[in-house]
């Protein structure tokens, strides 16, 4: 019998492999945990690492003075910022790595990650 | 006076090979216009003539063709050289790879559809892999791994049970 014309015994058993393997593949990807640490930029886009693991209030300094994060229970929130909407602080509390927050007045932006500091674009388009 | 044109001598392989890659570039140019929901989803219908070629004739004879494939589309899709380019020719090597160690194995064990299966998942790993380190070099794109490799499995699958079909009707039609 010419196996190459058949589905053979080893035939079902790849794709029984392979199936479990793309299961597992859901299984591994899809699991989005909350951050680890945050980077924060500040008007002349020094980085700051925040460990999201220890609760504290941090400041950090913007283009229009000092704005103030908050972290508690592995989130992080805005609750100074020296501008007039206060959109950041609106923005409320964030928890998912790739999460942004920024205060666009006072120049600092905030984004939470899970392993190594972020990329610094998301995509090209050709 | 010595004949200006030069003649190379062409074997029966180097027609074969010829004609599959003509065809094989007829169905990648085709599949390119087809749209899909997702990037990176196509039905890899020209990776079929890739393996009808490998099981009749042996691996070195479906590389000629897939590169040949690669190469031709690209020309005709105006694509030579560029990021689609790349993506292509990762895949077709990296399903060559797969095929050339898997389909010699002790007592040939697999059929078309394992073969095709396992070279579906290949193209579709390494295609993923070069788009993650030339291209879009940011860590949500693994999000959508699972999503193209489950689209791999079940091309794959069902492009080799459409190969048996191929390769018992050819039998039959061969024999008459």
């Amino acid at each position: 019998m010419d196996t190459r014309y058949h589905v053979t015994l080893a035939d079902k058993l790849v794709f029984v492999v392979s199936a479990c393997m793309v299961g597992l593949s859901y299984y591994h990807f899809w699991e989005s945990g909350p951050a680890q640490h945050a980077v924060v930029r500040d008007h002349q886009q020094h980085a700051h690492y925040i460990d999201l693991q220890q609760d504290g209030i941090h400041t950090v300094n913007g283009m229009l003075g000092t704005s103030t994060l908050e972290v508690q229970d592995r989130q992080l929130r805005f609750t100074d910022s020296p501008c007039s909407n206060k959109l950041c602080i609106q923005s409320g509390w964030h928890r998912q790595s790739g999460d942004i927050a920024a205060c666009l007045p006072n120049r600092i932006s905030v984004q939470l990650a899970r392993n190594g500091e972020p990329r610094e674009y998301d995509a090209i388009n050709f | 006076m010595q004949n200006p044109v030069a003649h190379i001598q062409t074997s029966r392989d180097d027609h074969l090979v010829a004609g599959f890659a003509a065809l094989a570039i007829a169905i990648h140019v085709l599949e390119s216009v087809i749209p899909t929901p997702i990037p990176g989803i196509k039905p890899g219908l020209a990776n079929l003539i890739t393996l009808y070629v490998l099981l009749r004739h042996g691996w070195r004879m479906a590389a000629s063709v897939s590169l040949l494939r690669v190469l031709g589309a690209s020309l005709v899709l105006g694509t030579l050289l560029s990021p689609t380019f790349i993506m292509s020719l990762s895949g077709a090597l990296a399903s060559l790879l797969v095929l050339g160690l898997t389909y010699r194995l002790p007592g040939r064990p697999l059929g078309a559809t394992g073969l095709a299966i396992l070279a579906a998942l290949a193209h579709m790993l390494a295609q993923f892999l070069t788009a993650w380190a030339l291209f879009i070099p940011h860590p949500s794109l693994w999000t959508l791994l699972p999503i193209l490799l489950t689209a791999a499995l079940i091309s794959g699958t069902l492009g080799g049970i459409l190969l048996l079909k191929i390769m018992q009707r050819v039998d039959v039609l061969s024999t008459q």
